[in-house]
């Protein structure tokens, strides 16, 4: 973690006086007026990315922001990831904020280079004297029948990266406070927005993150729903698949806790002991393919901190070891209800030796 | 809401117009993602083309007979703002369905 030394680029937002402080918003809307607050806080921000500008973007998250701050610090930008990420690098080193958009994940591709060799190194390769306060927003997931390239998972692949930071929100009130928080971070965050859950709606307590948070960061994981017999593990779209999970299982007198893991890099350790310390169950269910998924890597910090007393080795329901699929297949690749109840069995049933 | 407006594709390798052969929906008809919207004949062969979104119908551009121009206008969908742009379907919401159930001993050891 460096510190940033720019000026207002860790204004707090202490001072966002939200009376009447819940609201009922979708995510789009919630992700919007985060924009909007980080925009009128913090004047070295600068939004950018294909179709951003004007049109508001495809998913509509920066809306009327151009209208609002004017086309200087909200714009359209070439279709070329590769420059925008690039020229977000430039704007950092020039003490801006850039909170750059690449329109879908698999176009983030073609700027791997600028984000794996420029944006996420240059803090160490100046020895903190050229922090990246760079929060890339990347729509990511699948849901959504689109075509190839826009519904890839690419958690693994950014987490594997030394120098970033990642982060998925699973709600509007997830999706408002940590936009808000990773962009007054000093270091570059990836910020994954679970794209099939844009639309749905539901409360955002614009003043409180977390209950009785006393004003604390949002950061770490999150207990979305306490259980006692099994913890179900998820970030981004696929928490609000396990509450249904959870909801299901209730029927069948399984009590099960879920945990939304938020920040996926750097991962929550203490809270999945915590959490399956007291459960001594767990399943981990992703979107992304099996081999080397984030899920291995959240099983095995299961596994070092609760060996002792795990009832069953940590079960992963993922997506397929195969290129995201047409729309046609995508609810065979996505980890549906049933898979994720199976995997769930196949842990209850679990016997030692 | 938000209006989006379709220009004629390329139909083939590189050719340049088309002419409209029939009309096979209205100015004020929801269309539906992939459904038939006109037939169209280019020097290669007669087509119809699918609606790229789901919409309401606001213009169509040619009637029969005429010709247009690859890259000018041929329709104008009317579609909510929030799915305006979208590349893909807004997922439905929907009561979760189950074919699996659980069963368990929780014997506490």
């Amino acid at each position: 973690m460096s510190n940033s030394t720019l000026e207002g680029g860790a204004a707090a937002s202490t001072s966002a006086a939200t009376p009447a402080s819940t609201t009922v918003m979708s995510m789009q809307q919630a992700l919007n007026r985060a924009l909007d607050e980080v925009l009128a806080e913090n004047p070295r921000t600068l939004i950018f990315g294909e179709d951003c500008g004007r049109l508001g973007g495809v998913f509509r998250i920066t809306d009327g922001l151009q209208a609002k701050h004017g086309a200087q610090r909200v714009f359209d930008t070439p279709l070329a990831e590769s420059g925008i990420l690039g020229m977000s690098v430039g704007l950092a080193m020039a003490g801006f904020h850039p909170i750059p958009e690449v329109q879908f994940d698999g176009f983030a591709y073609p700027a791997v280079n600028q984000i794996v060799c420029q944006m996420a190194r240059m803090n160490y390769r100046s020895r903190g004297t050229m922090p990246m306060p760079i929060t890339l927003r990347v729509p990511s997931f699948g849901g959504i029948r689109a075509p190839e390239h826009h519904g890839e998972s690419l958690e693994a692949l950014f987490a594997h990266v030394p120098g970033l930071k990642v982060v998925s929100p699973s709600n509007p009130h997830e999706a408002y406070h940590l936009l808000k928080y990773a962009a007054t971070r000093p270091d570059p965050v990836i910020f994954m927005e679970p794209k099939s859950r844009y639309w749905q709606k539901d409360d955002v307590d614009l003043a409180h993150c977390d209950a009785n948070d006393d004003g604390a960061s949002p950061t770490g994981a999150k207990v979305q729903r306490e259980g006692r017999h099994l913890t179900l593990v998820a970030w981004g779209a696929m928490v609000a698949r396990c509450l249904q999970v959870a909801g299901l299982a209730a029927e069948d007198g399984i009590d099960i806790e879920v945990l939304d893991l938020r920040w996926l890099k750097p991962i929550d350790a203490e809270a999945l002991a915590a959490s399956v310390r007291k459960t001594r169950r767990a399943v981990v269910v992703h979107e992304a393919p099996l081999t080397s998924g984030l899920g291995a890597e959240v099983a095995q910090l299961i596994t070092q901190s609760c060996f002792d007393t795990l009832k069953a080795p940590v079960e992963r329901v993922t997506g397929f070891d195969v290129p995201y699929p047409s729309g046609d297949l995508e609810d065979e690749y996505i980890p549906n209800i049933d898979r994720i109840l199976f995997g769930i069995q196949r842990v209850l049933e679990y016997k030692r030796g | 809401m938000a209006e989006i407006s379709f220009p004629l594709p390329d139909l083939g390798e590189g050719l340049i117009e088309a002419t409209v052969l029939e009309w096979l929906v209205a100015p004020g008809d929801q269309v539906e993602r992939n459904q038939p919207l006109v037939e169209v004949e280019t020097t290669k062969s007669a087509v119809e083309l699918p609606s790229p979104q789901a919409g309401k119908v606001v213009r169509i551009h040619g009637g029969p007979g005429d010709k247009i121009n690859v890259g000018e206008p041929l329709i104008v969908l009317e579609v909510p703002d929030n799915t305006a742009g979208i590349v893909g379907t807004v997922p439905k919401e929907e009561a979760p369905k189950r074919r699996v159930r659980l069963s368990a001993v929780l014997d506490e050891d």
